[in-house]
């Protein structure tokens, strides 16, 4: 196994991602993922911005998904009665496609990220082991993780694409 | 020669400031041509003695007449630009020495460049910015709002300095060697919004002094600076001194 990796061996600057502060609302991570993502073709996974609050500490992750959930007008969180049937194939949903991300999505637009993004709950150290890193990401289905040094000082971030590639030369390796 | 408006409701000094001003930057008055003297000037425009004294030292101070003892005051040949356009040094908003007042440092952070933070910059859209936000407060009442963008790469290391006991001008010239070399100001009102309202304790919609300005290190804009004073209690003064080889541009505010 590789043992002697450790998080610090494979984490990434934590500059590699888009910073936002949570007050920044929906429409401005909308232009920041299209201006520092979309328009510049950077196509690292996850794409995701970064939120903090004032001090630079780090609140939470925001991604297009994020985003996209945060948009959806109340009536697409309701669950149709016929669970038996598909929900996209539901014809009384025919509405909602034509309606979709409109007028009330533009007012939704206008909250602030801070409710919408997933919280920066977990994290690990620079020392940790990469199995740790790679254990928390498949239990919490985390794309990425801060690191923290003495849990406090956020010093980088660490990917399941390079735990992943990391780990599965081990199992590859002849 | 014209006379005064008494009726309007500028002083008459002024007005005869501005009409001797006029004669030289029309030139009427060339280089060189001796103006009349305070008798005449007074006799001409029916005014007193101490008008005429109060608009010749306002023209005279800005270096558009000159005196010789003995001889009398000419039209000189202005030295001082109309332009601000010399710069070296700068002090950051302060106040005068005996008024103490302190600083909250509102925020500390990173932050993409959004709506039109991107040009005012002149940077790209992707660039991460340090934006740094204080509330500067005199006897513990809220007077003014800062807000900083500075381009992180210009300085990553601000990102962790103390910006409530120091200034970002010293930080930034004398401890990185970053000079700042040109400036531009912009002055209007605004209106403010809830956040701000609650910040200096006024209501939303209240009116305020907004100071926008650019700095400039060579070519490269370095950093963007909002400010918004609340009304009554300070003025803001700025004033341009220059010197041979020391060009100084200071604002202060100082008690009404």
């Amino acid at each position: 196994m590789t043992e002697s990796k450790v998080v610090k061996d494979l984490m990434i600057d934590v500059f590699e991602y888009p910073h936002i502060p949570y007050w920044f609302t929906i429409k401005q991570a909308i232009m920041v993922i299209k201006k520092s993502l979309i328009e510049t073709e950077k196509c690292f996974h996850p794409l995701a911005i970064l939120i903090f609050d004032e001090k630079y500490n780090l609140l939470g992750t925001l991604t297009m998904k994020d985003i996209m959930r945060g948009l959806e007008p109340k009536f697409m969180r309701t669950p149709t009665q016929k669970a038996q049937v598909l929900e996209e194939e539901e014809t009384s949903l025919y509405l909602i496609w034509n309606t979709l991300f409109t007028e009330e999505s533009k007012q939704l637009a206008e909250k602030p990220v801070g409710d919408i993004m997933v919280p920066a709950k977990f994290f690990v150290e620079p020392n940790d082991p990469i199995t740790k890193a790679a254990y928390i990401m498949i239990f919490r289905d985390l794309g990425l993780l801060p690191v923290l040094d003495n849990k406090k000082k956020f010093v980088g971030l660490v990917r399941l694409i390079e735990i992943f590639d990391e780990l599965s030369n081990v199992i590859i390796k002849e | 020669m014209e006379q005064l408006n008494r009726q309007n409701y500028r002083k008459l000094y002024v007005q005869l400031y501005e009409k001797i001003r006029k004669k030289i930057d029309e030139k009427e008055w060339s280089v060189g041509f001796q103006i009349p003297t305070e008798q005449e000037l007074c006799e001409d425009f029916k005014v007193s003695r101490a008008t005429v004294r109060s608009a010749v030292l306002e023209l005279v101070r800005q270096g558009y007449l000159t005196r010789q003892q003995g001889r009398g005051t000419f039209v000189s040949k202005k030295v001082i630009s109309d332009k601000l356009t010399m710069f070296t040094t700068f002090g950051e908003l302060f106040l005068e020495a005996e008024i103490g007042f302190s600083t909250d440092v509102l925020a500390q952070t990173i932050m993409m460049p959004v709506d039109d933070l991107a040009d005012k910059l002149n940077i790209s859209g992707d660039k991460h910015i340090i934006y740094i936000k204080r509330l500067r407060k005199v006897d513990n009442k809220p007077i003014l709002i800062q807000e900083t963008y500075i381009p992180f790469h210009i300085c990553p290391p601000l990102l962790e300095e103390d910006v409530k006991k120091n200034s970002l001008f010293e930080l930034l010239e004398k401890k990185y060697e970053i000079q700042i070399t040109g400036v531009r100001n912009y002055f209007d009102v605004t209106y403010l919004n809830a956040d701000e309202g609650r910040i200096l304790d006024l209501s939303e919609s209240s009116p305020a002094l907004v100071l926008t300005q650019h700095f400039f290190s060579g070519e490269t804009q370095i950093m963007y600076m909002r400010s918004i004073k609340r009304p009554g209690s300070f003025e803001l003064l700025i004033e341009f001194e220059k010197k041979i080889g020391d060009d100084r541009m200071n604002y202060k505010f100082s008690k009404l």
